[in-house]
């Protein structure tokens, strides 16, 4: 009988873990305590990067980055606007930059193509006459539901069990690691064990750990994001110069989401709210690159909390993309065995998060022979998850 | 910055061990919130603060995941769009999205609307943006199910196969590679639970909140099987 391997989060990270396990045998249940992808992961504006934004002053993670996007593209093209993306110099700084980031770009064999303020502009006619010179990269636009749903879809049509609004409120040993879920919708407890729990819970992995009586290095980064109604560009527009808020301009189907301020925060949810004059400022921001979105009307403004794995040095942590992560093993650090935690990550590297994490649930189930598959695989539409497979009733 | 007092008064239900027996009632929600915040902004502050067990769904916050649809005093709307300074009035009354099957709350099963839907047909399309270069966007239908919810023709057990799913043929005629693969779509739409059950209540249209205009849609169907059936 095959282990099974209990994940705690339906966001990204866990749906693509999911699909991982799955694809190596493994029994798979996941328990989200809410919507699929409602924490972090479906409120992301949808920018597929192409690693170009980390080229220098990280060209492995660039790298690693740039390998992820093509892989979405091959496995998942129905989630996905293809569309590239421009780096936009505004000023002199700006222009300043562009020699080093295209070193960076090509030293992480990003293609990129430099262009002229005038082909800019054919290109883009929405961008700022400002516009100096642009970076043409192979950005592209996701669904920020639709594209992690497809890995769920994909793996609950192999077997995996996924149970939504079913929160976990505690952790029991029953002779190996499991958790008590509530379930919501059937309105009682209910204790699902396993051979491993894997706490992938975003910026709720804190305090899911904290039920377990572990703690762990995990930080909400909540930040603000606005979309306006009109389609104001057809690519990916971004500010050339080091990563900073308000930089990116992301269109999506008829809308143009402007993206994205940064703070700290203590909880997950509590106390979020996008203000007005947060939503002002990244317009005015974004209105910098495409001037239209500040006269555009606006559809939504929305706060997300993204899960930083603190205590991570950005720059210097050897392990190239995954230094966005970590997956921590609490049988090695709180003597809790069988319980793992994925802390971090970015939406749009979540296959490759999820093979680490899967590699490391390998690991402490003693079978490291069991390989990644998710690499070529594609992945089913995300309309096929709604054909009932996943769904265990009540 | 100016609060306002909302009262969301919102559809409450409980299951049973047997799921034809549940208890539905109302209950009311007092928020101290900025006219701008929306119905979803308001159901956050409640189950964060007040309430954990209250459910709904949401995902991506700006009309893109189509999850959150709702009926907002009586109209089926997304609720993280839907402005409460909007609506007119302090009490705002949240039900469960009509025709679809209540799971809890404002959660509903949208299963059937994705039974008319195959998972194979296309999402993506060409962007009608005037540029040098062709360009890809998804589609505009974010399959939120509320315009099958505003239709009076469809709905649990009837035939009529419902405005997503005949506007989302119409998309795949127009983009259909081959006349073969259009004419089995316009049999689909000219066949007995397609588009001669519309009775052009046009309400589709109006609720649908990303403009795919169903009933402009299913007009140009309804031509199409015309022609077809001059054409025999």
């Amino acid at each position: 009988m095959a282990e099974h391997v209990v994940i705690i989060g339906g966001g990204g990270t866990g749906a693509a873990l999911a699909h991982d396990l799955v694809g190596r045998g493994f029994r798979v249940t996941l328990l989200e305590r809410g919507e699929l992808f409602s924490g972090a992961t479906g409120r992301h504006h949808g920018l597929l990067h192409s690693g170009a934004r980390y080229a220098v002053h990280d060209p492995a993670a660039a790298r690693e980055c740039f390998a992820e996007n093509q892989i979405l593209r091959r496995i998942a093209p129905f989630a996905i606007e293809p569309n590239d993306g421009l780096f936009v110099a505004l000023d002199e700084a700006d222009e300043a930059y562009a020699e080093a980031f295209l070193d960076g770009c090509a030293a992480a064999r990003i293609p990129t193509r430099r262009l002229t303020s005038d082909d800019a502009l054919a290109l883009e006619p929405g961008l700022a006459p400002e516009a100096r010179l642009a970076v043409r990269v192979p950005d592209a636009t996701v669904d920020p539901f639709r594209l992690p749903l497809s890995f769920l879809a994909t793996a609950a049509a192999r077997g995996a069990r996924v149970r939504r609004f079913a929160e976990v409120v505690g952790f029991v040993e029953r002779g190996g690691p499991g958790v008590v879920a509530r379930d919501r919708l059937a309105g009682r407890d209910l204790e699902v064990t396993g051979d491993v729990v894997v706490n992938a819970a975003g910026a709720w992995a804190g305090e899911v750990a904290a039920l377990a009586g572990v703690s762990l290095p995990v930080r909400p980064a909540p930040g603000v994001m606005v979309a306006v109604v009109g389609r104001h560009v057809e690519m990916a527009v971004n500010r050339l110069h080091p990563a900073a808020e308000g930089d990116i301009v992301v269109p999506q189907r008829r809308l143009t989401v402007v993206g994205a301020s940064l703070w700290l925060a203590d909880h997950p949810e509590r106390g979020l709210a996008a203000r007005r004059d947060e939503v002002e400022r990244l317009l005015e921001l974004g209105a910098r690159l495409v001037p239209a979105v500040a006269r555009a009307k606006v559809r939504a403004a929305w706060c997300a909390a993204r899960p930083l794995a603190a205590g991570l040095d950005d720059g210097r942590d050897a392990q190239q993309l995954t230094r966005s992560f970590r997956c921590i093993d609490h049988g090695e650090t709180d003597g809790r065995p069988g319980l793992l935690s994925v802390v971090g990550g970015k939406a749009t590297t979540l296959r490759a998060v999820a093979e680490a994490a899967a590699d490391r649930v390998c690991a402490t189930l003693g079978r490291p022979e069991l390989r990644c598959a998710t690499r070529d695989e594609p992945l089913l539409p995300p309309r096929a998850w709604f054909e009932g497979r996943g769904e265990v009733a009540p | 910055m100016t609060a306002a007092r909302f009262v969301l008064r919102v559809r409450r239900t409980r299951f049973h061990e047997h799921e034809h027996e549940h208890e539905s009632s109302f209950q009311d929600f007092e928020v101290e919130v900025e006219p701008e915040a929306t119905v979803l902004d308001a159901l956050e502050l409640i189950r964060i603060g007040r309430d954990p067990g209250l459910r709904y769904r949401h995902s991506c916050h700006h009309a893109s995941c189509g999850t959150c649809g709702c009926q907002v005093n009586g109209v089926a709307r997304l609720a993280c769009v839907t402005r409460l300074g909007d609506l007119g009035g302090e009490l705002v009354t949240l039900e469960p999205l009509e025709g679809y099957r209540c799971e809890g709350d404002l959660v509903v099963d949208p299963g059937p609307l994705f039974r008319d839907l195959p998972p194979h047909w296309t999402v993506l399309r060409e962007s009608e943006g005037r540029r040098p270069e062709a360009r890809t966007r998804l589609e505009d239908c974010i399959e939120c199910g509320c315009c099958v919810a505003a239709c009076p023709v469809a709905g649990p057990g009837r035939p009529y196969v419902g405005p997503a799913a005949l506007a989302a043929i119409q998309r795949e005629i127009e983009k259909a590679p081959a006349p073969e693969a259009a004419a089995a779509l316009l049999e689909l739409a000219g066949g007995p639970r397609g588009e001669r059950l519309c009775e052009r209540f046009i309400d589709c249209s109006r609720v649908c909140p990303s403009g795919v205009a169903p009933a402009r849609r299913i007009a140009d169907l309804r031509r199409r099987v015309g022609r077809r059936l001059e054409g025999e």
